[in-house]
């Protein structure tokens, strides 16, 4: 074994030069997407139980576009095609949840053809959107094609309901009585994953557990919803819903683990994160409230998504303070002190 | 990469520093490197006193450094100087014993210019000033090396002879010996402090802050073991100091200074192959070896080989906007915007994201998904701030001299 380091020059070990550190953590872009693909395997499932083949049919035209569309916009752009990262089947399996499983294969293949191109291609694919990509799409489909995208209208023949909907034509005694365990178990309309909040909530935990997204975002929005609704609940409870049926309807859960945490358009410091989830929180029941769409919680994260680079601007004060010099000139450091030798 | 099952991986995720520990339990005791027939001691800056063909002995002065902060370089071992560089000062070993008298010097503390007479028996006294405070770093520097502990454990006496002169040099009003939780060890005259020993607690701002909880870093030394012990051993066996205690894989070894990567590896038995990182000092500040006749100096505290392949290859990606470094920053900068200025050139606007108080400890990049080289952008930046800054100051000087 020691032998070869004895060769002649000829072969000589090459060795790579870097610079420090010389270890890493291992998580690449493929692995913390293949995460969040595993964490959408629960509500994924659920659905499919529950809608059957219309579900899983949705899902994967939308995976498989957002593919497609991504591999030719980077062939195009001449960039690598970096596909298999699983990033944008990510973003087209986001997208595909927030969609009735009725709705019709033009509707899922433009969304989701639209969420890799408006949300990630045009502002320098991965990691440079500013806004969430496949609320981008949603945003467009829904304002292009109301018909299309109404949940209720797009499923008539299914015995449940979709709750904000009856909040928003019928008034909060109806829903009053909305049992809040069916809720929880999805049994309810809403877009076809983003309603199975046992399934979201299962694989949301997972991500917080693997340290992919941080507590901050989901409790600051959950909890920003929750205090808002309270509030107007608390004002008259004859024109407002409870702050539980606020929280369980809709893509209010998703929407807080999987959209407002979207690496991209969310702030990266403690306090910021708070600040943004707090605002897209208080934002969705104020939009759910007066605005004439139901559920506004996409509404608001695209929202919050544009307050991001104003909240990165809070940040600690670096370490040492605001002095001049820099920290190893401040500090005498003898050998072991382990600063950087020159 | 290396595959992981689930079940580990969320193990080793629920566990807050993974693998980031600096307490060694085992006891690995320090064992001598041979030394080998060539040496070639690397020079940072010292200008050779010595010519090609030379005969010199062990000890013999053979480089000196310009600026007051570094040692003198002598002889690891009596030979001949085959080469002179601008990079190193190579030596053909003999095998001879013959050494050059002890310095007979009884009481270093009492001589008149001790500081002078410390850097001329090689030891480089940059941090050694005199300060109120006064904090021996017990904690090994890095993950992976233990050599600061087994110092405390194997080598307390010289240690605390090291100590000795230094209370006298510097006479601090209060001396802090910081070690990790696990050490028992106990220094007269200085206070024990336990520190949790996960990296980077080790590095010396955070030291500072952790047992004053303050930042403000005047009128304090910060002094490692491993300079205490140099200093120690160089009064007690009255030899210039020419050799360096480090890590290597598993073991702890002296060596002298000037000895080849090359036969260092071929001595632990480890193989190298092409495309595989040699790492002389720790894993998250130390530096990779360019080749294998490369000598270690007097600063080296560990030698590690990264197999190829080991990590995910470091890219010049687009910055995925995760926060990680931010999140983990312990400074409190933000790299990935300091990244984003450097790519462009943008390095005054770079120093407005904290460029000043980061102290290189090298996690921005260790946490970066995409593998971005973080660590290296701030380094460029730092230079490019440090070369207008220069440039901007001679200028002034030259507009007052007209």
């Amino acid at each position: 074994m020691a032998n070869h380091i004895l060769k002649p020059f000829i072969s000589e070990p090459k060795l790579t030069v870097a610079c420090p550190p010389y270890w890493h953590c291992n998580k690449t872009v493929a692995t913390i997407m293949r995460d969040f693909l595993l964490a959408l395997i629960p509500a994924a499932v659920l659905a499919s139980a529950q809608f059957g083949f219309a579900a899983a049919r949705v899902m994967a035209l939308a995976g498989a576009i957002a593919v497609l569309t991504e591999a030719l916009c980077l062939k195009i752009i001449a960039r690598d095609v970096s596909v298999d990262d699983y990033s944008a089947l990510l973003t087209g399996l986001l997208f595909a949840f927030l969609l009735s499983p009725s709705a019709p294969w033009w509707l899922v293949t433009i969304g989701s053809c639209l969420s890799v191109l408006l949300g990630r291609i045009f502002f320098g694919g991965l990691g440079g959107s500013p806004l969430c990509a496949p609320l981008v799409a949603w945003a467009v489909c829904k304002i292009s094609w109301p018909r299309a995208m109404d949940l209720d209208l797009s499923m008539l023949n299914s015995e449940w309901v979709y709750p904000l909907g009856q909040l928003k034509y019928l008034g909060p005694e109806v829903v009053a009585h909305f049992n809040h365990i069916n809720l929880l178990l999805g049994k309810q309309l809403g877009g076809l994953g983003s309603a199975q909040i046992m399934g979201i909530v299962l694989g949301g935990l997972y991500l917080i557990m693997r340290k992919h997204i941080r507590p901050h975002i989901p409790l600051a929005f959950l909890a920003g919803m929750y205090i808002t609704a309270l509030i107007y609940f608390l004002i008259d409870p004859t024109q407002y819903a409870g702050p539980i049926f606020h929280l369980l309807a809709g893509s209010a859960v998703y929407g807080a683990f999987f959209l407002a945490t979207d690496f991209a358009s969310s702030p990266v410091g403690h306090i910021p994160m708070i600040l943004f989830g707090l605002t897209g929180g208080i934002l969705s029941i104020i939009i759910r409230v007066y605005s004439v769409h139901p559920d506004g919680v996409p509404f608001a994260i695209l929202l919050a998504n544009l307050l991001t680079p104003l909240l990165d601007r809070i940040r600690p004060q670096p370490f040492g303070g605001q002095a001049t010099g820099s920290i190893q000139s401040q500090l005498k450091i003898g050998n072991g002190g382990s600063v950087e030798k020159n | 990469m290396k595959k992981m099952s689930v079940l580990g991986a969320i193990s080793s995720d629920l566990r807050r520093y993974p693998n980031f520990r600096l307490g060694a339990e085992a006891d690995i005791p320090i064992q001598d490197i041979p030394v080998p027939e060539e040496l070639h001691v690397p020079l940072d800056g010292h200008v050779p006193v010595i010519a090609r063909g030379q005969k010199v002995t062990e000890g013999t002065e053979i480089a000196a450094h310009p600026a007051l902060q570094k040692g003198t370089l002598h002889a690891p071992a009596a030979g001949k100087v085959l080469q002179v560089t601008d990079t190193h000062i190579s030596l053909k070993t003999d095998g001879e014993t013959v050494q050059t008298p002890t310095i007979d010097r009884p009481d270093i503390a009492q001589h008149e210019d001790s500081f002078l007479e410390l850097r001329k028996l090689g030891i480089d006294i940059g941090g050694l000033g005199g300060s109120e405070f006064l904090i021996l770093n017990g904690l090994n520097p890095e993950p992976g090396i233990s050599v600061c502990d087994q110092l405390l454990r194997d080598h307390l006496d010289t240690v605390e002879r090291g100590f000795l002169i230094l209370q006298k040099l510097i006479s601090p009003s209060e001396t802090i010996l910081a070690v990790s939780q696990e050490n028992k060890v106990c220094l007269t005259g200085t206070q024990i402090k336990h520190i949790k020993s996960f990296y980077p607690g080790s590095l010396a701002p955070l030291l500072v802050k952790n047992i004053w909880g303050r930042k403000n870093l005047q009128n304090v030394s910060v002094v490692g073991v491993l300079q205490l012990y140099a200093i120690g051993r160089v009064i007690k066996t009255r030899q210039p100091a020419t050799e360096t205690i480090m890590t290597i894989g598993r073991g702890n070894y002296r060596v002298k200074i000037g000895t080849p990567v090359r036969s260092i590896l071929r001595h632990v038995e480890q193989p190298v192959n092409t495309g595989d990182r040699v790492i002389l000092g720790g894993p998250f500040q130390g530096r990779a070896v360019y080749s294998l006749d490369q000598g270690v100096d007097k600063n080296t505290y560990g030698l590690f080989v990264v197999p190829k392949g080991s990590y995910p290859p470091v890219k010049d990606t687009n910055c995925l906007n995760c926060g990680e470094c931010v999140l983990h920053c312990p400074a409190r900068i933000m790299p990935n915007m300091i990244g984003r200025c450097v790519e462009f050139n943008l390095f005054e606007k770079a120093s407005r994201y904290g460029i000043s108080a980061c102290f290189e400890c090298g996690l921005c990049g260790y946490y970066c998904p995409v593998r971005r080289p973080l660590l290296q952008y701030i380094r460029l930046a730092k230079k490019e701030l440090a070369v207008s800054e220069q440039t901007a100051n001679s200028e002034i000087r030259y507009d007052l001299g007209d």
